[in-house]
């Protein structure tokens, strides 16, 4: 396999051998097609930052995220969160379907 | 390095974002048309309100096509959340001013999207758009035909009748 972006808590790899991605996120391995890396994206820059830092629309500072139709949850912190998308957004860049710099929302 | 992901999908994820908006908009479009269709029904604008049935289909049809673009390039297409529907018009100009309005504004989302893939060298995406540029010089021509139309037929008396039995002329 081999790495496509890293970021502080997470990596994006891609293995040749078996046409697909894996997403390290630390205490699991998640193999993910395209189109399921697509809706990470999608999910991942959907979520309000913003909301985080307001007692009433995030009270807790917590995300969940459920991923490849279901089959993965994960509970993220703020700083995981903004990892995740600086992880996607990067790893979109590296892998030539990106020319986006900065991570950008959808 | 192989290029798995370009194998997998051949437009940036930056087109596939604002043809997602795009989308949305064609969705609120079709959506928009049929409250107006429920407005002009409603008013005894039988004609007009068949005008707009067609119209809200022409939309959905829209949103289709670049539902299906997304998908032959293997991107995520999303299917759209629509709110905020206005059902209150003050009259049929009203109803015929801000359909020019909406048109309008999907023709500049266009330009945008254009506009930006051009930046991007995204040339799959540049030429798809080629058919809705064009179609939106036809759909802003009927409204703005329909809207001289109105001027010139007058609102007073028999006015309204005539105008909504005209604009069966521009129900293919």
């Amino acid at each position: 396999m081999n790495v496509v972006h890293q970021s502080t808590y997470y990596t994006l790899y891609q293995s040749v051998k078996e046409r697909c991605f894996y997403v390290d996120f630390g205490q699991k391995l998640v193999r993910m097609s395209l189109c399921q890396l697509l809706s990470l994206r999608h999910k991942v820059l959907s979520i309000s930052i913003e909301d985080h830092f307001d007692g009433d629309l995030n009270k807790h500072g917590f995300e969940v995220l459920m991923l490849c139709n279901k089959e993965h949850l994960f509970v993220l912190n703020t700083l995981e969160v903004l990892d995740l998308k600086h992880l996607v957004a990067q790893g979109f860049v590296a892998m030539g379907l990106s020319e986006e710099r900065e991570a950008i929302t959808v | 390095m192989k290029d798995i992901a370009r194998q997998s999908m051949s437009i940036k994820v930056e087109s596939m974002d604002l043809l997602n908006g795009q989308i949305k908009m064609e969705a609120h479009a079709s959506a928009t048309y049929l409250a107006m269709a429920s407005w002009c029904e409603q008013n005894g604008f039988f004609t007009s309100a068949k005008f707009f049935y067609k119209q809200s289909e022409e939309e959905r049809g829209h949103m289709m096509k670049i539902f299906e673009f997304l998908i032959d390039t293997g991107g995520n297409p999303l299917s759209p959340e629509i709110t905020g529907i206005n059902h209150d018009y003050s009259s049929i100009v009203d109803v015929f001013e801000s359909t020019l309005e909406h048109e309008v504004a999907v023709t500049k989302s266009i330009h945008n999207i254009v506009r930006k893939a051009r930046e991007l060298g995204d040339i799959a995406t540049e030429r798809f758009l080629d058919w809705f540029v064009l179609e939106q010089v036809e759909e802003e021509n009927t409204i703005r035909d329909i809207l001289d139309m109105i001027e010139v037929t007058g609102t007073e008396g028999v006015g309204l009748q005539m105008i909504d039995n005209q604009v069966g002329n521009w129900i293919e």
